[in-house]
């Protein structure tokens, strides 16, 4: 742009025609108007797959670019109309649209202006060949590409994608009257949209902008005129976008006129209908659809609505359309032959859009919250013919207003201890209660004495002196454990094999935590420089925090050396530094949380094998009928759950939550495989997407990765309790059933008595195994094979009697 | 060999049968053309090796999914390579990689329209055994390293047998592998594998295609993957052929691990 215009060589060019941009030429490109050159323009922004849509049928449909090109700017302003100081710009701007079949070698540019993620004006400048401009359109349509001077543009009709209409659209309308064909965005197929969309979605999970209305294509287009140009949303229709409007246009049409919503007849009615030739969709789109319409006046009743659909019924989206809860305007155009083409025919819009129903509905969940359930609200899902997942809901619904509870502070903790002795004056059982359902302060330290306690750091009966005791010897050996490693690999005390082994397990853990966490600030940034200067962050520094990870994590190696730095252990250490802030009391609570979690990282995965066969047949016995689902979509290994399991979900939520759902599942308040049920509690609230839209491993795996960032963890506490509390009866059920003596038909599996009797002890509030012994004499002898449901034979196998128990069986044995 | 064994019925491990049956699979070759299933035979036991996908249902939009895989040390790149080709951007602060994820892709390989699913792995040799889970199907692997880590490249060629192993493909031998040294952003000084070691490497194993790439600085990976797709594609393609004649060593063995729902 700063570069002087220079008058456009002759003789003139015949036609448009390109590809002679070469390196030089780069700042000599030229007014297209005049069609004199051959050089090229400046492509500023551009967005793919905007179709043309000539036919009705979707076979016809032109796939092209919408772009806006600069090209060099007149000597004087040419068009005398507007009042804008900006015209003179607008005058060397161009609106274009230009059909992928004809763009030869610049398709390549126009992807890469695409992907450009540039939120400000586009760093790079990219040249294309220019394009004929033109302010009236007669060619047949999609046969050519156009390109209009803004200047020339009056208004942009811009209908974003709604219920009535799945493509959103824009229509250039010229101060000459014309109109151009309705260009209509296909998002779900724009690589650069669903970029964006994503991010959006990633950020805040709100696919919405401020209005109530998906984030789409069309957006991006007034993003970018914005730039340049005033454009003013017409108050009188709101549909309409005037470009560089005058002080008259301004007063018919601009934002000082009736701040009514398109109800109003008005003026903009000429540029409505103007929209004509671009479609049958265009009586229909002239006016607001009354769906967005309702949805703007009353968001949150219709989100209500929604929410109903969503949780009561949640099927798909032909049962919403018989569904007589459903507004009348949603149920129609669920019946809407276009609709129901657009669920068959993308995969990623079927569920895009399921996923976006459950956003609404997760919205409304928390806006529920602050309702009371009221005897009415039971009664009426009472009445629906609820199914089992209705029921839980309701559970869950009760649950969060009966146990709502504060989070534990600083004061109150200090009141359970003694104030002399610093020993517990409550049970442990009662503080656990505490923790769990009410998680600690995350702000007035108190996670720094609690968790030590929770990570058996500190016995539970200990006094205070004790206790500094204990951890003045703590700090002593974790000195003396960082000397081993230290001596073999700085001091080169070792043999050669040993030394390669630990620079071997350094270069693990430093790649590691180099990315873990670093966006917490305490982890941000390098402000030092490496200690080594022959590591591959020589270069990059490090900071001192970093460096004591780094430390911890070789100290632990030297702790437990047959284990060896697996990954995954760098993000259970970094809340646990974070919290302690001291790299002594931090590795103790490491090792205390690798006792229980040192089962995930063996070298023959046996520990995460056995987790994921005991979620197996938890979500066997819990629900069936998405078992089979799961099944027929090959995803029985319930592998999309190995991260979860791994870190604990460290993945999945953002760091505050992790915290808080740490500190839950450390109390072994339920049982010590709570997070197993937190893992039926994602899949249970995903249930109907999973049923209905993802029929392959592949489909499942990414949804369950995609949901990172996007849960809400206290409903999911609430959901994970609740399922546990229907697990412990199913078992107790199947136990009753099972030691009901009848003719020994069936012969199956069964489990062995002692753990057998510790869940008929009662609620599995045993809290060792062995505590109960007495009791197996209750119990008919085993030969004594009870036959059950024959068409559903339901056994509870060891590996889920595990899942009843508090204590912690496969904990790492400390070697004292 | 399943995640969740007890599920499984009692099979061999891939381990063990591989040798053996690359054996009988260049023996069968000579007499493949005998070999022929009555049709709906042949059908459900393709369906079971491979449900046929498109990513689309509607005919006219046909289009192939091709799925590739990413493999290679911890913190070569994987992550960042597919997130450039996919996404075009870099970030330095990706997360080591936990399980396993992938992108997909729309590209024109000669006026075909194709979808490409990129599978990204841990890169830590530990979770190597839990591949299996999507391996299979796999018709590209990408074995990666970082040419300043000379430990990653001399893994290569284990991470290439262990695919083989695990993946199983029809013909090993013809297996397409694309080979990437990521990372040439960095000095020089630091370069542990110079491009003639590399190649070297690369032509022993049956002329691997071989790229240099910088994820980083988005140099060679737009080239790097449209090889990896026309192989993919032509594996593709050559999968479907050479279906017709399955041999029945591997019908039986691959039925009888169909049969443990991993």
């Amino acid at each position: 742009m700063a570069a002087k215009y220079t008058p456009p060589a002759s003789p003139p060019s015949p036609s448009a025609s390109f590809y002679d941009v070469s390196d030089e030429d780069e700042d000599e490109y030229n007014t297209i108007a005049h069609q004199q050159s051959r050089k090229g323009v400046k492509l500023l922004y551009s967005k793919s797959k905007v179709y043309v849509h000539p036919t009705a049928s979707s076979k016809d449909n032109i796939a092209g670019f919408i772009a806006l090109v600069q090209q060099k700017p007149p000597p004087a302003p040419v068009h005398s109309a507007g009042s804008s100081p900006s015209n003179n710009e607008a005058a060397s701007l161009l609106l274009a649209w230009v059909p992928e079949t004809s763009l030869g070698d610049a398709y390549d540019t126009y992807v890469k202006v695409d992907l450009c993620d540039d939120v400000s004006a586009p760093r790079q400048r990219y040249l294309v060949p220019p394009l004929p401009a033109t302010t009236t359109y007669r060619d047949p349509i999609g046969l050519y590409s156009f390109a209009v001077p803004v200047s020339e543009i009056y208004s942009l009709l811009v209908r974003p994608p709604s219920f009535g209409w799945w493509f959103g659209s824009l229509v250039i309308n010229t101060r000459s009257g014309d109109s151009f064909p309705a260009l209509f965005f296909h998002d779900s197929e724009c690589e650069s949209t669903i970029l964006q969309k994503k991010k959006r979605v990633k950020e805040s999970f709100d696919p919405f902008d401020n209005e109530g209305s998906l984030f789409w294509g069309g957006d991006e287009v007034l993003r970018w005129l914005r730039r340049y140009v005033d454009v003013e949303r017409s108050s009188v229709d709101r549909n309409i976008y005037l470009i560089n409007p005058s002080d008259e246009d301004q007063l018919s049409f601009g934002r000082a006129a009736i701040p009514g919503d398109g109800s109003t007849v008005s003026k903009a009615q000429p540029e409505a209908t103007a929209a004509g030739p671009s479609g049958g969709a265009a009586p229909r789109d002239a006016s607001m659809d009354p769906f967005m319409k309702t949805l703007k006046e009353t968001r949150w009743k219709v989100l209500e609505h929604l929410s109903k659909i969503t949780t009561f019924t949640r099927r798909t989206a032909n049962d919403i359309a018989e569904n007589p809860r459903i507004p009348p305007q949603m149920r129609r155009l669920m019946k809407n032959p276009e609709i129901q083409t657009l669920q068959d025919e993308f995969d990623s819009a079927r569920i895009y859009l399921a996923r976006w129903a459950m956003s609404i509905a997760e919205q409304s969940e928390k806006e529920r919250k602050q309702r009371i359930w009221t005897a009415q609200d039971v009664l009426e899902s009472e009445n629906s013919s609820v199914g089992e997942f209705e029921i839980l809901e309701l559970e869950t619904g009760n649950l969060a207003l009966r146990e709502r509870r504060k989070t534990l502070s600083l004061e109150e903790w200090e009141g359970f201890f003694d104030p002399t002795s610093g020993r517990l004056q409550i049970t442990e059982e009662e503080v656990k209660e505490r923790i769990f359902h009410g998680g600690i302060d995350p702000n007035d330290g108190t996670r720094k004495e609690a968790w030590l306690f929770l990570l058996g750091v500190y016995p539970w009966d200990s006094s205070r002196e004790e206790r500094q005791a204990l951890m003045n010897s703590k700090r002593d050996e974790y000195i003396r454990l960082k000397g081993g490693w230290w001596e073999r690999l700085v001091e080169g005390n070792s043999t050669t094999e040993e030394f390669e082994h630990w620079k071997e397990q350094r270069n693990r853990i430093e790649k590691d935590v180099h990315r873990t966490d670093r966006t917490i600030p305490l982890f941000a940034g390098e402000d030092i420089p490496h200690p080594d200067p022959d590591s591959p962050f020589a270069e990059t520094g490090t900071n001192v925090h970093l460096e004591q990870m780094k430390d911890m994590l070789l100290t632990y190696n030297e702790h437990n050396p047959d284990l060896g730095y697996v990954q995954g252990m760098s993000d259970l250490l970094a809340p646990l530094y974070a919290v302690m802030q001291d790299d002594a009391v931090a590795f103790w609570a490491f090792v205390g949380y690798m006792d229980r979690m040192e089962r995930n990282y063996l070298r023959d995965q046996s520990g995460m094998r056995s987790q994921l066969l005991a979620l197996d047949q938890l979500v066997q016995l819990m629900d069936p009928q998405l078992y089979l689902h799961l099944q027929s979509a090959d995803s029985t290994n319930f592998f999309f759950f190995f991260r979860m399991l791994l870190v604990w979900y460290k993945r999945e939520f953002e760091w505050s939550d992790t915290l808080r759902l740490w500190e839950t599942l450390w109390t072994d308040y339920f049982s010590s495989s709570f997070h197993l049920f937190i893992a039926v509690a994602i899949l249970e609230k995903h249930r109907d997407v999973i049923m209905d839209h993802l029929k392959h491993f592949d489909e499942v795996l990414k949804y369950i990765n995609e949901l990172s960032n996007t849960m809400d963890l206290v409903p999911l506490l609430t959901r994970a309790e609740s399922l546990f509390h229907r697990f412990e009866r199913a078992v107790q059920a199947i136990d009753k059933r099972d030691n009901f003596p009848s003719a020994p038909t069936a012969q199956q599996r069964r489990p062995t008595s002692d753990t057998d009797s510790a869940s008929n002890s009662g609620k599995g509030k045993q809290t060792q195994q062995g505590t109960v012994g007495s009791s197996s004499s209750v119990n008919p002898p085993s030969a004594l094979q009870q036959s059950m449901d024959k068409d559903k034979p339901k056994v509870i196998s060891p590996e889920l009697r595990e899942l009843l128990r508090k204590d912690i069986p496969w904990r790492r044995q400390q070697m004292s | 060999m399943c995640i969740i064994e007890s599920r499984c019925n009692p099979t061999p491990t891939p381990e063990h049968y591989l040798p053996s049956r690359l054996q009988l699979f260049l023996g069968s070759a000579t007499s493949l053309q005998v070999h022929f299933y009555p049709l709906h035979l042949w059908w459900s036991i393709h369906f079971s090796l491979k449900p046929p996908r498109q990513t689309d249902t509607m005919a006219s939009r046909k289009k192939v999914l091709l799925k590739v895989i990413i493999l290679g040390d911890s913190g070569v790149g994987k992550t960042s390579l597919m997130n450039q080709y996919v996404n075009k951007k870099f970030s330095g602060s990706y997360k080591a990689t936990i399980g396993a994820d992938f992108l997909t892709k729309e590209v024109l390989v000669d006026d075909r329209l194709v979808t490409m699913q990129i599978w990204d792995t841990a890169g830590q040799e530990r979770f190597q055994s839990l591949g299996v889970a999507f391996y299979r199907g796999a018709d590209c692997c990408v074995l990666v390293y970082d040419v300043n880590n000379s430990k990653s490249f001399e893994a290569l060629d284990s991470w290439r047998d262990e695919f083989l192993i695990q993946a199983s493909p029809r013909d090993p031998e013809s297996f397409p592998f694309v080979v990437i040294g990521n990372k040439i952003d960095v000095e020089e000084n630091k370069r542990m594998i110079s491009s003639k070691r590399a190649m070297t490497f690369c032509q022993s194993k049956g002329n691997i295609p071989y790229f240099e790439t910088s994820a980083k600085e988005a140099v060679n990976v737009e080239q790097a993957f449209e090889v990896i797709a026309r192989s993919a594609l032509a594996q593709e393609e050559a999968e479907e052929f050479s279906g017709e004649f399955s041999d029945p060593i591997n019908i039986h063995l691959d039925n009888e691990r169909d049969g443990c729902a991993c």
